[in-house]
């Protein structure tokens, strides 16, 4: 209290200029009748400075006094032994007083009201910005004309441009509500349209009623905003789309290398993808009881642990599993799921039944707004993290030597072998990549899902189809495919619900591919079913 | 082969009368009564030797690999238990003769029209076989026609029954959601938990398994039957001498889905409950198993397979709880690695190599033709 | 040699996968009875070709007729077989876990639809035709055991009878004695000169010395188009023949 006194004695000090008229306000309330009060406060109310506020704020309180020996207006706060008395005009203090010695200054409901209506004016023009933003926006929504003074001044001295633009749509709104020509009027909801936020809507919607130029032009704005609205609402709808498209991505593009281009089919994918997520949980475990500072960087020490690890666990269902059934793409189906079951079993007894918790490092909580848009950071990170290892991916195929090999050897596994590539390892080597990026797709989705051993499972299906849906073989269909799924997906939702707009997605991919049997970017040719 | 499904067909339709004897009139004191909670067990095994010889006639017969059969299951199994359901009239909780409980409880008017004639037998009984055949049927004419085959088939039948899944888990969907559609009261009129309905129940499983491997025997070893292994091994030889193939797929996996829609309208009056968890994909997988186990491509194998895994999943999750996915998952990855042709398949190959017969008999249809 | 008369009349046929043009405005005339080799290089053609005869491959354009009249490229594969378009694949694709009889009676001649084939019964003319078409093919002592046991050459020989057992008008065999020993090739020419007498019969083949003990005319196939036509001999002539075949 004391602190922000001596702040107001020092801001009282700069507007000195004013203040016999704010001396006088302020004492006027101190003599005047009940009946003449709210002239009175309307009055004081209009004066410029942050000392209206106080005062109107101590008389709504109950804590404007006068004292009874000079009949001056007094702040009291309650002590011991007593009231301490503050000057309301300078700040500085009065001594402190006997309870008997000060009377109240009593007010009614009405004018309670009338003391909120001229404080809203006067918190305008509190020293704080964040004050003075929530006074603007409480203008806004009540659209009171009696207001408009208040935010004539503060607009012309105000410097925050955050808040210049909130007191100009509280100063279009308030004009809305007044006596101002209509040209004046007009001109105000240009002001309230350009904003084409939700927020103005009612204020327009008061000035559509009824007939004239002001009515239709509210009107125009009304429809203006809406569409815009709806346009930013269907942005939101993309960028979740956008959001679980890559999701999916990084659940897929794992497989768009096992499967796709090698066209094992592992049904264990998913519990790889489980693998990444629990490594994710121990290398936190481990940081939050040994090195609690490093948390925020626990996502990059995980990231080349999950990779081992599904790379290594990749490597073993290779070598014992895969290799024994190559050619035999119904049996790998089979017994990749056995794999699936026994990897899920070993970590629920092992971690338990029940979700762990992985935390977001501070730079992936939070959220920003971009234009009506809103996007948290964990989600964006994601969507980054999704696309640089799709990318990174794309450049092992296609820009290096082992990239070169794997693709020799998917293409025509004995021309290979004859050419000296050792295939046998070149094979293994190239599930163990896919298999490791699903570990470190584990890290990425363990932000925003929970880490169960069924963790896996959620993701086995939606993975597949992605990869089915964009066409094997095809590394550029697997994004086009995860991202198209993901829009869809969302922009379904509204409509259909979250679970209906999956089961749609679903049937619409099931009815894709019995038109297009080999996915969007389908490889062409007689080698094709071979 | 021929005379070992006969033999099998004959075992069970004797087990269809004496497991009701010696569970209704010997003494329970004697050592060949078998006790009360048996009969439903032994019941349900059978109801998934149904399933487990549908989907060997899509998959060992016709090299179609559902995943989805479970779908074809749990929709005879709703069909039955919507019948039941209707069954229940005002003895439910809240005592609405029409409405069922869930329905009540979700604050329902009407009762949505695709409940209407369930108060019928008889119409549950064609619905039990007719919708699960239709949704084959079309799905089916979609897929073979535009010749999705091998693992696509697999993968978007498992995406059929994980939609299927999520839709069933939706209150709005009105087949009671979560929790599915359970406390049924009567059968035809005899009581669903009396000791006498079950051992009928089970009868009529074991009659219907039975006539349902008579019936597979006769159409493989009709030239329909040679076609669809024909399909099977060499899909495209066989469209290039004039079959068609998507027809002759059809036939198989609709007829398959019907026997699947069967099998589940025998198991949910001897479960007394059916839910959505039916439509899991993991549970289709585990009829595939049961195939592999007891051995594709041949009659008697999957209804031994079906019987061996699931006593084998009765004791283990009872004895050791925690072992039983990892016994699965490791019958899954052996199975396929080291007993291809499962235990029929392994023995009567064994049967024929004997050096003293020669390989006039027609052995086991080699599988690795077919990929 | 006009649309009429012919067994098989192409025109313009042109396939293109992903910009590679497999055929190249493909034109073909094959007449009744007649048997024609086909010989060319590797990816001069062929085996799409075929694709396209029977309907497995649909061409982007060009025009293809069997016996003078019928539209083969709106139609399916079945349907293609059913018409009388019989076709030998280049790797021996027989029924591997049915028998050789079982083979045969399943190609035979006869209705294909669900329900007939669910309640068939073999008939003495259709057992007799098996045996005949066995003992065509030399496996009558074969006739039960399963296709999978048979040698490479006798498998080569199964799928010509079941072609055979089709009673096709046409037969699209390709590579018959790939992998095959000189007596199994030789006897394989005389079969294929037998069936030739009752049918018309087009042979894709590499080994000339094969092409040559047909004695039949030739095409040459290069880079998706016809490069010549005629004797083995004059073909072989033929300087643009010999400078494909030989590199430049």
């Amino acid at each position: 209290m004391r602190r922000l006194i001596a702040t107001l004695v020092l801001i009282v000090l700069m507007i000195v200029p004013a203040r016999a008229d704010l001396q006088s306000a302020v004492d006027a309330l101190g003599s005047a009748k009940m009946d003449a009060l709210e002239a009175v406060i309307k009055t004081l109310a209009g004066e410029p400075g942050p000392v209206p506020a106080t005062v109107l704020g101590a008389l709504a309180d109950g804590k404007l006094y006068v004292r009874k020996s000079d009949q001056k207006v007094v702040i009291v706060a309650e002590e011991a032994g007593g009231f301490a008395l503050t000057d309301p005009v300078t700040g500085a203090s009065a001594g402190t007083v006997a309870a008997g010695e000060v009377s109240k200054i009593r007010i009614n409901n009405a004018l309670r009201r009338a003391i909120k209506a001229a404080a809203g004016g006067s918190a305008l023009a509190s020293p704080d910005p964040a004050k003075r933003l929530e006074a603007a926006q409480a203008v806004l929504k009540s659209r009171d004309a009696s207001a408009l003074p208040a935010i004539d001044a503060a607009l012309a001295q105000e410097t925050d441009a955050k808040v210049k633009a909130a007191l100009q749509l509280a100063q279009a709104a308030a004009l809305l509500g007044s006596d101002r020509p209509d040209t004046e009027k007009i001109a105000a909801i240009s002001t309230l349209a350009a904003t084409g936020s939700r927020d103005v809507l009612p204020v327009l919607a008061g000035a559509a009623e009824g007939q004239g130029d002001v009515a239709l032009a509210a009107r125009t704005a009304i429809s203006g905003i809406e569409t815009s609205l709806a346009f930013w609402n269907m942005g939101q709808n993309i960028w979740f789309g956008i959001s679980l498209g890559s999701v999916l991505l990084l659940a897929a593009v794992g497989l768009a290398i096992t499967f796709g281009v090698m066209g094992v089919i592992n049904m264990a994918h998913g519990e790889l993808v489980m693998l990444g997520g629990y490594s994710t949980f121990v290398v936190q475990e481990v940081i939050r009881n040994h090195a609690p500072g490093l948390f925020d960087a626990s996502l990059f020490i995980a990231l080349p642990i999950a990779f081992l690890v599904a790379a290594m666990a990749g490597l073993v269902i290779e070598r014992l599993v895969i290799r024994p059934l190559y050619g035999r793409p119904l049996e790998t189906l089979l017994a990749t799921w056995g794999v699936s079951l026994i990897l899920q079993q070993t970590i629920r007894m092992i971690f338990g039944p029940t979700n762990r918790e992985v935390g977001n490092p501070s730079w992936a909580s939070g959220a920003f707004e971009l234009g009506q848009l809103s996007i948290t950071y964990n989600r964006l990170w994601l969507v980054i993290f999704s696309l640089i290892v799709f990318f990174a991916l794309y450049a092992v195929l296609n820009k290096t030597w082992f990239g070169l090999q794997m693709r020799a050897v998917t293409q025509n596994r004995r021309m290979a072998s004859a050419i000296g590539i050792k295939t046998p390892w070149i094979g293994a080597l190239t599930f163990a990549v896919g298999s490791g990026i699903a570990g470190i797709a584990g890290v990425g989705l363990s932000q925003i899902d929970n880490v169960s051993p069924d963790l896996g499972q959620s993701y086995s299906i939606d993975s597949f189809m992605v990869v089915v849906f964009g066409g094997v073989g095809n590394i550029w269909g697997t994004l086009v495919a995860a991202m198209t799924l993901g829009i869809i997906n969302k922009l379904l939702e509204p409509f259909a619900g979250a679970v209906l707009g999956k089961i749609l997605v679903l049937v619409f991919i099931i009815l894709f591919i019995q038109k297009r049997p080999r996915g969007l970017f389908a490889l062409k040719g007689r080698f094709v079913e071979a | 082969m021929r005379r070992a499904t006969f033999i099998a067909a004959c075992i069970i339709a004797a087990m269809a009368i004496l497991v009701p004897v010696l569970n209704l009139w010997v003494p329970a004191d004697s050592a060949l009564h078998i006790p009360d909670h048996l009969v439903p067990l032994l019941g349900k095994y059978l109801c998934f030797a149904i399933l487990a010889l549908a989907l060997d006639l899509a998959w060992g017969y016709c090299g179609i690999l559902s995943l989805g059969h479970g779908a074809f299951f749990a929709l005879g199994g709703y069909a039955m238990g919507m019948y039941l359901m209707r069954q229940i009239g005002s003895r439910g909780v809240y005592a609405n003769p029409i409405l069922p409980d869930f329905m009540v409880f979700l604050n329902w008017k009407d009762l949505p029209w695709y409940w209407y004639g369930f108060d019928m037998f008889w119409f549950a009984a064609i619905m039990v076989m007719l919708v699960p055949g239709l949704l084959a049927f079309v799905f089916g004419w979609f897929a073979f026609r535009s010749r999705v085959t091998g693992v696509y088939l697999s993968i978007i039948t498992q995406a059929l029954t994980y939609a299927l899944l999520l839709a069933f888990f939706r209150n709005d969907m009105g087949f009671g959601g979560n929790n599915g559609l359970t406390d049924f009261k009567d059968i035809l009129g005899f009581n669903i938990q009396s000791q006498g309905t079950r051992a009928a129940l089970f009868a009529a499983t074991a009659l219907t398994l039975a006539a349902f491997l008579l019936m597979l025997q006769w159409i493989v070893a009709s030239r329909l039957g040679k076609v669809m292994v024909a399909v099977r091994d060499a899909e495209s030889r066989t469209r290039f001498i004039g079959y068609r193939v998507e027809h002759v797929k059809l036939f198989a996996f609709t007829l398959s889905a019907v026997m699947a829609g069967v099998a589940g309208a025998l198991y949910v009056p001897q479960v007394g409950i059916i839910n959505p968890g039916e439509f899991s994909p993991a549970n289709s997988i585990e009829i595939v198993i049961w195939s592999a186990v007891g051995g594709r491509g041949t009659l008697v194998g999957p209804i031994i397979g079906a019987l061996t895994v699931n006593a084998g999943k009765s004791y283990f999750t009872a004895a050791f709880p925690d072992a039983w996915l990892l016994v699965l998952g490791a019958l899954f990855v052996c199975v396929t690695l080291f007993l291809p042709r499962g235990i029929v398949g392994t023995l009567s190959e064994w049967w024929e190599k004997r050096p003293q017969r020669t390989a006039a008999q027609a052995p086991v249809a080699s599988m690795e033709a077919a990929q | 040699m006009s649309k009429r008369g012919s067994i098989l009349y192409l025109d313009g046929i042109t396939v293109s996968f992903d910009g590679f043009k497999a055929l190249n405005s493909l034109s073909l005339i094959v007449g009744q009875g007649e048997m024609r080799a086909i010989i060319g290089p590797n990816g001069a053609g062929k085996t799409t070709m075929m694709d396209v005869i029977t309907g497995k491959t649909r061409p982007d354009e060009g025009e293809a007729l069997f016996d003078g009249n019928v539209d083969l490229l709106t139609r399916d594969e079945a349907t293609i077989a059913r018409l009388g378009i019989g076709r030998k694949f280049q790797r021996p694709s027989v029924f591997e876990s049915h028998t050789v009889w079982d083979n045969i009676e399943l190609a035979l001649e006869g209705n294909r639809g669900v329900v007939d084939s669910l309640f068939h019964r073999l008939s003495p003319a259709e057992m007799a035709r098996i045996e005949e078409v066995l003992e065509t093919v030399g496996l009558t002592a074969q006739a039960r055991r399963l296709a999978a046991h048979l040698s490479h050459g006798q498998k080569q020989w199964l799928e010509i009878g079941m072609l055979l057992a089709q009673e096709p008008k046409l037969l699209l065999v390709d590579e018959p004695v790939a992998g095959m020993t000189d007596d199994e090739t030789a006897a394989t020419a005389r079969l294929l000169k037998r069936i030739a007498r009752e049918k018309a019969v087009v042979v894709v083949e590499h080994d000339m010395s094969f092409v040559r003990e047909l004695g039949v005319r030739v095409t040459v196939l290069h880079e998706g188009a016809v490069l010549a036509e005629g004797s083995l001999d004059a073909v072989s002539a033929d300087p643009r023949v010999i400078e494909v075949y030989l590199g430049r």
